[in-house]
């Protein structure tokens, strides 16, 4: 518990938004000195945006920040960090070629003279910093050799000496610090973390409610860009957390529930026995059935991304089985898989999704050239045709069939990457990943009810949503992963669906 | 019901970025233990390999590839390349050979047509730096530019007629002296040792080596970046020149095409001995490993009666090779190569 | 690139992106217009054949490595496949039947353009360095099989019908013509190219994502590189009777050169056959331009480097391109 009440950081009614969207809405937070603060929510919460306000990559529309009592504006990370406020990223920024000691004082001057470091000088300083935390780690050693949790600290170890020069106490943000540690080094990190509120304080972030009950002292709870909780986590229950994490009452309207149509309990149009990728998704079976649209809830890291990319043999499947349409099928690139039929829509839809350079007639037929062909020839005449078709069909507004696909809505875009699967005869399974991320509610709509068309038509749909909502409300059946594994299956039907609760006990 | 904010990562290479496993310190005994083999397997097959006279003789062919070579790493540690070696070494060796005394025209400056060769040889580094880090032109097209223009300048400067230099000091770099090795391999060894020094020692050399390795950070930890390139390929081009300058004192004469095959061996004496292609990792001392190997190499096949063209053959499959055994355990079903 | 759309286009499929191919062709028709004006007899009948001549080579050569380089990457090998393809094409000729010489030719050269291929996708290093190798491997070959020598035809008449004319136009240049133009068709036609190559030079992770057979695509390309350097090689025989194991490696520049000159992105992913060739007319016109306005022929080499990295840098694409190395 802190035993001073002095302010370090307080934000106030801070206001983001983003084209169609708003990230936080009149969002407050305070951290006191000598202090760990949990702050937890689920995907879409606007937990990141938060966290890239108050490390200075992003600066709010509305609202203030004040560090020790002072308003602030932070253009950029360096100046969140002369103020001694620096973020620890799961993306680790540290150079693995150079030294502990190089990499903890990097960019700093009066490191070296005449050009050439002060070795010794150095190495004594960094076994300082890291003697402060605790840490007991060869400042000559090459970074190169450490593991993640080691890599960590170092980290640590730097964003304390960065936030140190600004002459403050730091303050210390972890994002999800844990996702990939074991569990002995999570009680070493967990160490660092006492020792970092006796010099400062800390912002820790977890999907692990355990996690955050264990280690900080008051916890927020965000949903939908709104800080709907504060408590202190010596008066917090789980249960009580998780009901403020999720939502309202699933609002109607937009899913288009009345089109979902219970499945063909048939041949299963693809099925998984014990599939492994490695550490990251583990031991999942389960069973796709034509029209049946599977949805897999689970936060970053729960292995559900990994377990997707695996059906579509862009990652190797380590260990299990798997068989589409009665076959086993050992698929050892996504071109083998998009030939056997299966599709999927990447949620990076820019990198992966679609040929930003090509036009929208272009891209529509990357998948299945030979719809449009005469032979082994692409056909104007057929070409056209199918363009026109599809875009009436998905209702995809485009000046033309040769417009750069750049230049399109991101809805619009993301109709003409449906299209495109869609376009292939023999296509059995889709997979959605993120399908309606960054789009307006209207394309929003339209992409819910292409959904349902596809699985009314006899499709295996897998679906990787944003939220709980749309999880549950496009699926069948809902599958939830956490740490690599499925941990529950539920059923969905219409008319009876599980409460998001359900869904998030066993997320976090 | 709000959504994510797109991220611009790939979630898939984040994923495997937090899953990484800590990679062993980089023995790489496998070239020096190659070179051993080599070594002994020359020995056994030609008596005359295991001689001082051929020692020598090894010594005067290292020399020329060992300045290259770690002019080259440094360029290479950034994760660049310099094709430009050939021409930048015909253009000092022509400019060498005019501004020394010499059979073409009444200039004698002495040591000062080194310094100047050396000069513009660095220059011309520096252009390639440039080009780079303004242009933002990748290494590898804007330095297969300069190749040909540097030669381009040679051509222009050579003339039609030869310049035979006259100046004995210039001359005698070659020759032999102490304990019968020419000037030039103690400048070798000068060379290597500076190199290896500037890389371990100094805040640039080490900076250069944290471009290489991941240049993101360091410029996002406020180095100035650009700075750092401009003075690896400044060094790459400083190389090149003082091979030109030596290659010019050991054939007598200013030559164009002093410097042919070159930019080839260069690459692979750096990659063979265990410098990545990619950047951060490596060093001179695996360097000068590479270079002995290959110099070793073609020692024992000339000592074999083999043919120097099939040379060029063996190091253009050596380069390839080595590369593509460095970069194997990196393969993945999503990575691209172009 | 800027995204302008195009005016009228409905119906038209091809990719909006590609900038207008006016600007190569007029920079051609001015060119020539400029050395003709300087010296009026850039225009008899024997200095335009002998211009169109030398195109044909280059113009197999800016085809062969604008495959490689629509992927986005490079051949640097080009040079010293066609030296070798010349080499052989030369000991064989006489010997038996000139077709099968042409087919075997072909043949291999094409193979060695898959080598390259195949150890780019296979191994995942990148094509400038494969072909680094390549090159030094083929010369040395090369070098090895000739002798270090020219090597003269033993019967002239077998190829010599490429140096002769129809209708006073040298029929090499035809042959590079007619070559050019099934390529541009290929490319716009067959889905290989119009979609997988132009997919997999501008957005490789789309290309994959979508399902298509990048490791062919690759490979394919490459191994076009690889036959247009044998039709180039055949060319070069049949005008000078003869095979040099390293004349023809100087063609390497001026090939990457008339690529981007034309207008095709060093990047990849946009461009056309007939900018490559319209950029090999372009560098072969300055080539010929030089001698005949009277610049020394010395300084040819500076301006190809500079012509070269100028043009690299106007047409590389750098939004896709994170960090330039």
């Amino acid at each position: 518990m802190s035993t001073e009440s002095e302010t370090v950081l307080a934000i106030r009614s801070i206001t983001k938004r983003f084209p169609g969207v708003t990230a936080l809405d009149n969002v407050s937070l305070e951290v006191r000195k000598h202090e760990v603060v949990g702050l937890i929510g689920e995907n879409g919460s606007g937990k990141s945006t938060l966290l890239k306000i108050i490390s200075g990559v992003q600066q709010p529309d509305e609202g203030t920040v004040e560090v020790r009592g002072k308003k602030v504006s932070f253009a950029s990370p360096a100046q969140a960090l002369a103020h001694g406020i620096g973020m620890v990223y799961q993306e680790q920024s540290l150079v693995p070629a150079l030294t502990v000691a190089e990499n903890i004082f990097l960019g700093m001057p009066g490191t070296s003279r005449f050009g050439v470091y002060r070795w010794r000088e150095m190495r004594e300083r960094a076994a300082g910093e890291l003697e402060r935390l605790g840490l007991r780690m060869d400042p000559k050693a090459v970074v190169e050799e450490f593991s993640f949790a080691q890599r960590q600290m170092l980290e640590i170890t730097r964003v304390m000496q960065l936030g140190q020069r600004s002459g403050h106490e730091p303050l210390v943000i972890l994002d999800e610090p844990t996702s990939v540690l074991e569990q002995g080094e999570i009680d070493i990190l967990f160490e660092q973390i006492r020792r970092l509120r006796e010099q400062g304080s800390v912002i820790f972030v977890s999907h692990r409610l355990d996690e955050v009950l264990a280690v900080a002292d008051r916890v927020y709870v965000l949903r939908d860009g709104h800080c709907v909780a504060e408590t202190p986590t010596a008066q917090a229950s789980t249960a009580h957390l998780l009901a403020q994490m999720v939502g309202r009452e699933i609002s109607d309207g937009h899913y288009s529930e009345d089109l979902q149509v219970p499945y063909d309990e048939g041949e299963p149009a693809l099925r998984a026995e014990g599939l492994s990728t490695g550490p990251e998704c583990r031991d999942v079976s389960f069973e796709l059935r034509k029209g049946e649209v599977l949805g897999i809830a689970g936060v970053i890291g729960s292995g559900r991304e990994d377990l997707c990319r695996a059906l579509f043999g862009a990652v190797p499947v380590k260990q299990g089985r798997l068989w589409l349409g009665g076959r086993r099928v050992r698929f050892r690139s996504p071109a083998a898989a998009a030939r056997a039929g299966i599709g999927y829509l990447p949620a990076e839809r820019r990198i992966e999704g679609a040929v930003m350079g090509m036009s929208v007639a272009e891209n529509m037929v990357l998948a299945a050239p030979s719809q449009v062909s005469r032979g082994p020839f692409l056909s104007r005449g057929h070409w056209l045709k199918e363009v026109e078709r599809w875009c009436e069909r998905l209702r995809i507004k485009t000046p033309s069939g040769a417009t750069s696909i750049g230049l399109l809505s991101g809805g619009n875009q993301q109709k003409v990457v449906l299209a495109k699967w869609m376009l292939k005869q023999n296509l059995k399974v889709l997979i959605l990943d993120h399908p309606a991320r960054g789009l307006d509610i209207g394309a929003k709509q339209e992409v819910y009810r292409i959904i349902r068309e596809l699985a009314q038509a006899g499709l295996g749909v897998i679906l990787i949503a944003d939220t709980l909502e749309e999880v549950i409300s496009l699926s069948h059946t809902v599958l939830v992963m956490k740490d690599g594994v499925v941990q529950r299956r539920l059923d969905a039907p219409r008319g009876a669906k599980p409460e998001q609760v359900e869904i998030v006990e066993h997320m976090v | 019901m709000t959504p994510v904010t797109t991220e611009q990562q790939d979630p898939a290479a984040a994923q495997a970025a937090r899953r990484r496993v800590p990679v062993p310190r980089i023995r790489n005994i496998a070239p020096l233990i190659a070179l051993i083999v080599v070594a002994v397997l020359f020995a056994s097959l030609n008596g005359r390999f295991l001689t001082v006279a051929n020692a020598r003789s090894l010594a005067a062919q290292g020399a020329l590839l060992m300045v290259l070579a770690t002019g080259a790493t440094f360029v290479i540690l950034l994760g660049s390349i310099d094709l430009s070696v050939e021409g930048v070494m015909g253009m000092t060796s022509m400019v060498v050979s005019l501004l020394i005394a010499n059979t073409r025209n009444s200039i004698s400056l002495g040591f000062l047509a080194v310094v100047i060769a050396l000069a513009v040889g660095t220059l011309a580094g520096v252009i390639n730096g440039l080009g780079l880090t303004l242009a933002r032109i990748p290494s590898f097209m804007f330095t297969l530019g300069t190749w040909y223009a540097a030669l381009g300048v040679a051509t222009v400067l050579f003339g039609g007629n030869t310049a035979t230099i006259t100046s004995k000091g210039f001359l005698d770099l070659g020759a032999p002296w102490l304990g019968g090795f020419p000037p030039t391999v103690f400048v070798a060894v000068a060379v290597a040792v500076a190199g290896w020094a500037v890389l371990r020692y100094t805040k640039a050399g080490r900076y250069i080596r944290a471009i290489g390795s991941a240049e993101e950070v360091v410029a996002l930890s406020g180095v100035p970046v650009r700075r750092y390139k401009i003075l690896a390929f400044g060094i790459a081009g400083f190389t090149s020149a003082l091979a030109g300058v030596m290659a010019s004192a050991q054939v007598g004469n200013g030559n164009v095409n002093v410097g042919s095959g070159m930019v080839f061996t260069t690459i692979a004496a750096v990659v063979v001995g265990g410098t990545l292609l990619s950047g951060g990792r490596g060093g001179v001392l695996h360097t000068v490993v590479g270079v002995l190997l290959l110099t070793v190499l073609g020692d024992g096949m000339v000592l074999a009666g083999v043919s120097t063209y099939i040379q060029e053959s063996v190091q253009g499959v050596i380069v390839v090779a080595a590369v593509a055994a460095a970069a194997w355990p990196q393969r993945s079903r999503l990575r691209i190569a172009k | 690139m800027n995204l302008t759309l195009p005016a009228g286009l409905a119906g038209n499929l091809r990719t909006a992106l590609t900038p207008s191919r006016i600007m190569p062709t007029i920079t051609l028709i001015v060119l020539i217009l400029i050395v003709g004006g300087i010296q009026p007899q850039f225009f008899s009948a024997y200095s335009l054949q002998s211009l169109a001549s030398a195109a044909g080579p280059l113009i197999l050569l800016s085809c062969g490595e604008f495959a490689a380089i629509l992927l986005g990457g490079t051949d640097l090998s080009i040079g010293a496949i066609t030296a070798l393809g010349t080499v052989l094409t030369a000991m064989w000729l006489g010997h038996t039947s000139s077709w099968l010489v042409i087919i075997a030719v072909l043949v291999i050269m094409a193979g060695m353009g898959a080598v390259n291929g195949a150890v780019n996708v296979v191994a995942q290093i990148p094509s400038f360095i494969t072909t680094l190798g390549t090159m030094g491997l083929w010369t040395g070959v090369a070098l090895v099989i000739s002798g270090a020598q020219s090597i003269e035809v033993i019967d002239p008449a077998a190829l010599s019908w490429l140096a002769n004319y129809s209708g006073g136009v040298p029929n090499g240049f035809i042959l590079a013509l007619i070559a050019a133009v099934i390529l541009g068709l290929a490319m716009r036609y067959l889905p290989g190219g119009h979609l997988g190559m132009y997919a997999v030079g501008w957005a490789e992770s789309a290309a994959v994502m979508s399902g298509l057979r990048v490791a062919w695509i690759k490979i394919t390309a490459f191994t076009l590189a690889g036959l247009f350097s044998g039709l180039a090689a055949l060319v070069l025989v049949g005008q000078t009777s003869s095979g040099d194991p390293t004349s023809a490696a100087s063609f390497l520049l001026p090939a990457i050169a008339s690529v981007i000159v034309g207008g095709n992105a060093i990047t990849g992913g946009a461009g056309s056959v007939y900018r490559a060739v319209i950029g090999a007319c372009i560098i072969t016109v300055v080539e010929n331009g030089i001698s005949v306005v009277g610049i020394s022929a010395f300084t040819e080499q500076i301006i190809y480097g500079v012509v070269l990295i100028f043009a690299a840098g106007l047409t590389m694409d750098r939004s896709r391109v994170g960090v330039v190395k």
